[in-house]
């Protein structure tokens, strides 16, 4: 089995600005296809920098670009967006709220 | 003051200067200097900087975080194993612990990174038992970071009229209140309803996949001032003006303080208000019906 990875969606300064910009924007694409990951996982999984990679979790599976950055290992950070939906956890455990973060998750290069 | 789980550096940008940290008050003349300011999430974000301690914790660890504290303050004896596993240690927690007990006046600011993740709502009363549970020490509060702009006014709202914050049900002609049956993300998933109005939301672009599988293919009408991906799955939408900017409305801070809003600009398009009143009223001339027993609808 692959090495399973703790995917953790949140907001950004940048994400949160061109929501009110426009969602066609080339901008919020790109920030929204793009996830962070720590520089020894990228190695371990064998991933180049701004390379193509596939997603997959218990619910699906998206395409995003990788990039490295400053987050704990194995941990990956993605701002919300239409990609994140194909991903997230479907059920609320009665509370309303989908578990919008903290998915297991499996990457590989595409 | 401990931020839980929420990075305001990022998402609530004007927070730290226009409401909690810098800001001079009447018993904090120095602002920023005379005030503590504690971080606990999972990854080192931009508000880390802004903080005299981050304490980084592991993944879905927020609720025995907050059992541990809560037994600390009241000098219960805690293992340091289970605390470990956290990512913290019992010496660091009983630091912030004692830092706590000084405070004249503590506040908790929980964000997503509770709410969202695993232990959802148990994270959040955590955090509220834990606040309410230092009263015995000093006075302190616990308030919660909101996700988009004016969650609190449609909580509010839907309070003081129905009794219930969000995922009420109405058909029976009396407020229901069933998290998990009524709530928008279950009903959507389920595929329970056979109709939608969106109202100033974007559902086709934060919501699980299934349930904006199931906008596509319900009539589906959006109220919004730009084109969204909820609106390009909709049967109908009524471009509407933007309040704040062309509409005038009434936003409620996340301190529950209304604030009236008056547009700066001028719109050619109705308000969202204007729509849905137009809408009632169109509604109420129709006949009313009733199911009849060989399954179609009877005019009353």
């Amino acid at each position: 089995m692959n090495k399973r990875f703790l995917m953790n969606a949140g907001r950004t300064t940048k994400q949160g600005q061109q929501i009110n910009v426009g969602k066609d924007s080339a901008e919020y694409q790109a920030i929204v296809n793009t996830i962070t990951m720590h520089a020894d996982d990228m190695k371990e999984v064998g991933i180049a920098a701004g390379a193509t990679v596939r997603v997959r979790s218990d619910n699906g599976e998206a395409l995003f670009q990788c990039k490295e950055g400053k987050v704990p290992p194995g941990m990956i950070f993605v701002p919300y967006g239409p990609p994140t939906c194909r991903l997230m956890g479907q059920t609320t455990d009665g509370t309303g709220m989908p578990t919008s973060k903290g998915w297991e998750v499996e990457v590989e290069p595409a | 003051m401990i931020y839980w789980g929420g990075n305001p550096a990022e998402c609530h940008p004007r927070h730290f200067t226009k409401y909690s940290l810098t800001q001079k008050g009447k018993f904090i003349p120095n602002g920023r200097k005379d005030r503590t300011m504690v971080l606990v999430d999972i990854r080192e974000t931009p508000s880390a900087k802004a903080a005299d301690l981050f304490l980084q914790i592991r993944p879905g660890k927020d609720f025995e975080v907050i059992t541990a504290l809560r037994a600390i303050i009241k000098d219960q004896p805690v293992n340091p194993k289970s605390v470990a596993e956290t990512g913290l240690t019992v010496e660091q927690l009983q630091d912030l612990v004692k830092q706590m007990k000084a405070a004249r006046f503590g506040i908790i600011f929980f964000g997503m990174g509770l709410s969202m993740t695993r232990g959802k709502h148990m994270n959040s009363a955590g955090v509220l038992m834990l606040a309410a549970e230092m009263n015995a020490f000093t006075k302190f509060v616990a308030m919660p970071m909101r996700g988009h702009g004016n969650v609190t006014g449609s909580d509010m709202v839907m309070r003081w009229s129905t009794g219930y914050p969000f995922g009420v049900n109405l058909c029976r002609g009396y407020p229901r209140f069933n998290p998990g049956e009524y709530s928008t993300v279950d009903l959507l998933v389920r595929g329970d309803n056979d109709a939608a109005l969106i109202l100033g939301a974007d559902p086709g672009a934060t919501m699980p996949q299934p349930g904006i599988d199931h906008l596509a293919r319900i009539p589906t009408i959006v109220l919004d001032p730009k084109v969204t991906h909820t609106s390009r799955i909709s049967r109908v939408h009524i471009t509407t003006a933007a309040t704040g900017v062309s509409a005038p409305g009434t936003v409620y801070r996340m301190d529950e303080i209304p604030l009236p809003l008056r547009p700066a600009l001028k719109s050619p398009y109705p308000t969202d208000e204007e729509v849905i009143r137009r809408i009632r009223e169109a509604v109420a001339k129709k006949p009313a019906w009733r199911p009849s027993p060989n399954g179609q609808m009877a005019i009353v």
